[in-house]
């Protein structure tokens, strides 16, 4: 009855695994990216590097906008920070065409924060590329992507149990890696990424269903509310309205003193400041300062606050932010936030990355696994139609997604910048040199399409760092680099994705095709295994 | 939150999981090379796990315990991967890491 059992899962964590791991490892790769979205984002706007914050940064910004949108409806200045070395300005008109196309379609501009100048960075999506591609793939309909992915994921939640039941001796092969021995090499190293991080992978696939419950399980909401999900929604966030008409044109104090007073109140530094209603008698001002992040915190605000009137100056009310959640909010709070890695400092965002690529490793592992053992079964015949399909797609979407990856961030230095659609074409090299790299591995479904492709993303990671001392002024060899930490660290990672790569390609290129160890089928698997 | 707090709990992490694998009779025989009595391999499973409470305990001391946790769970697979590879390829020098490492991370993280 048991080997039944521990069969029946094999089986199922093997074709589950198998159908949906390309999706996964996509997933994986942009997932894990994504914890760097907004230092990513950063690098691929280089126009943006040279800005620092300054103590004068939100008189400058007042400034700005008093010159650009003096009589909008709302203003919005978001302060630089760690990650972001700019201050992001957003204003909603007070024009009947703004109203239309909805609250969150306003105005916005990037401004130098140490100077006050506004910038005009090139035309890219950046890190938020990745970060969408993550939950929602690219060109599909949003709600068709997302319920694909979160299929997907059930599958991965699916794989990880079943994958327990499989393994027979979870805790005796708990350390257990024996190189050089082909099926055997690959299931150990799929056992080991996957048990020693198991608590990562359960928390990522479970998180990231919770992240979509709403949408997977709507029918709490939908018995509970009449208008379902907007119901819910405004009980559990409630929005606060601005008032629905500007007053009498009237000028605003000073920004400056209400910022320190609200540095001084919270002993936090000041984040972000909005406005309703600028410039009018009834405009209100608030102030907010930055919080100690919190694992249970909600995603969104919760931040200690000062309100202002606009014209007098005069303090209406302090929020000192973060109201209690209750129990079952905050476990949702904490599975999200590790999700997300919100509440991360620079260390923790390193070392959440560091498990989604394990993460990537198990599932890639798992990937080559399934090619070997059907190699291994062959005993020296040549592989199937089906058999090489798999291993090609393998190669795509590993390598060719790493290649892609590469390819994407060097569109973003090498296309003009006055190109018209510049972001979509970023996208489109992306997508190209995948399809590109799909072709390529369908032809060659083998060691030499591993080969090739292998030095190929050695060659593309290895040149982004140089590319980048020949287009800006923000390379590795300048101060402004290591000043941001985040433009350096993308360009150690990217050697580092290089010297990955070309240690893989060594390995491969060494492993002779035949050589005389083992028994005949272990040959073949390094053949194809690579 | 700098690097260097994050490398105690870490190598504690390492040395822990190193006794607990030393514990296991096939390890400890390629690693150490002697057939190892009932007695010494259950001395190792106890220091292993007197080290990871101490890696907990440290994780708790950086971060607020909903976060500890999860980090050191995480922590725990940081360390354990390249202890796995090393065990095949270079057992002797895993031995070695695993009293050396926390002595550095405690000598950094006092400096």
């Amino acid at each position: 009855m048991k080997a039944g059992l521990r069969q029946s899962m094999a089986w199922l964590h093997t074709w589950s695994g198998l159908l949906l791991g390309w999706l996964l490892l996509a997933m994986f790769v942009t997932g894990t990216s994504a914890y760097f979205r907004e230092e990513i984002s950063l690098w691929m706007a280089p126009e943006l590097h040279h800005s620092q914050p300054s103590p004068d940064t939100p008189a400058l910004a007042w400034a700005a906008l008093n010159a650009k949108a003096p009589d909008a409806k709302s203003w919005d200045i978001q302060l630089p920070e760690a990650r972001s070395p700019v201050a992001q300005l957003r204003w909603q008109p007070d024009t009947p065409q703004a109203e239309e196309g909805g609250r969150r379609r306003g105005e916005q501009a990037v401004m130098d924060a140490g100077t006050g100048e506004l910038l005009s960075p090139r035309a890219s999506r950046g890190g938020d590329f990745l970060y969408r591609f993550h939950f929602e793939l690219y060109g599909v309909p949003r709600i068709w992507a997302r319920w694909l992915i979160c299929v997907a994921t059930m599958f991965m939640l699916v794989a990880i149990v079943s994958g327990v039941i499989t393994h027979k001796k979870i805790f005796k092969d708990f350390f257990t890696f024996r190189p050089g021995k082909g099926q055997r090499s690959w299931l150990d190293s799929h056992n080991a990424t996957a048990v020693l991080a198991l608590p990562f992978h359960f928390m990522i696939t479970y998180s990231g269903l919770l992240i979509f419950m709403v949408m997977l399980m709507p029918w709490g909401m939908n018995a509970a509310y009449e208008d379902g999900w907007r119901g819910f929604f405004q009980d559990v966030f409630p929005r606060e309205e601005p008032a629905a008409e500007g007053g009498a044109a009237m000028p605003m104090v000073d920004i400056a003193p209400l910022v320190a007073r609200a540095r001084e109140t919270f002993d936090q530094p000041v984040r972000r400041i909005s406005v309703d209603w600028p410039n009018r008698d009834n405009a209100v001002i608030r102030v907010s300062t930055a919080k100690d992040p919190h694992i249970t915190d909600q995603r969104r605000g919760g931040n200690p606050t000062l309100v202002f009137n606009g014209g007098t100056g005069e303090l209406l009310e302090t929020r000192p932010g973060d109201e209690a959640v209750p129990g079952a909010f905050r476990v949702y709070n904490l599975l999200v936030n590790l999700h997300l890695a919100r509440f991360a400092d620079p260390t923790v965002r390193w070392l959440f990355f560091l498990f989604g690529v394990g993460g990537t490793a198990m599932v890639a592992t798992g990937m080559l696994l399934w090619v070997s053992k059907r190699t291994q079964q062959l005993r020296g015949k040549a592989p199937g139609a089906a058999l090489r399909l798999v291993n090609g797609l393998n190669i795509a979407s590993l390598t060719g997604l790493l290649g892609a990856l590469a390819a994407y961030f060097a569109a973003n230095r090498l296309l003009p910048v006055e190109l018209a659609a510049r972001e979509s074409w970023e996208i489109r090299v992306f997508f190209l040199t995948w399809l590109l790299a799909l072709g390529h591995a369908l032809l060659r479904p083998g060691r030499r399409g591993w080969i090739e492709q292998l030095a190929a993303i050695t060659v593309l990671w290895a040149a982004l760092p140089l590319l980048n001392v020949a287009t800006t002024d923000s390379h590795l060899f300048s101060a402004t680099a290591w000043r941001t930490g985040a433009l350096a660290g993308f360009d150690v990672v990217c050697l580092l994705m290089a010297a990955t790569g070309g240690y893989a390609l060594w390995r491969v290129v060494r492993k002779q095709p035949v050589r005389g160890r083992g028994p005949l089928p272990q040959r073949r698997t390094v053949e194809d295994g690579a | 939150m700098t690097v260097i707090a994050v490398t105690l709990p870490l190598s504690l992490a390492y040395a822990g999981l190193t006794a607990l694998a030393l514990a296991m009779k096939r390890h400890h025989e390629a690693a150490i090379g002697a057939k190892p009595p009932a007695t010494r391999l259950r001395a190792f499973r106890v220091a292993g796990w007197v080290l990871m409470a101490l890696m907990v305990a440290s994780c708790l001391r950086l971060w607020p315990t909903g976060l500890a946790l999860s980090m050191a769970l995480g922590l725990v697979t940081l360390a354990g991967l390249p202890l796995v590879f090393l065990l095949p390829y270079r057992p002797r020098l895993m031995v070695r890491l695993a009293p050396v490492l926390p002595v550095l991370a405690l000598i950094a993280t006092a400096v």
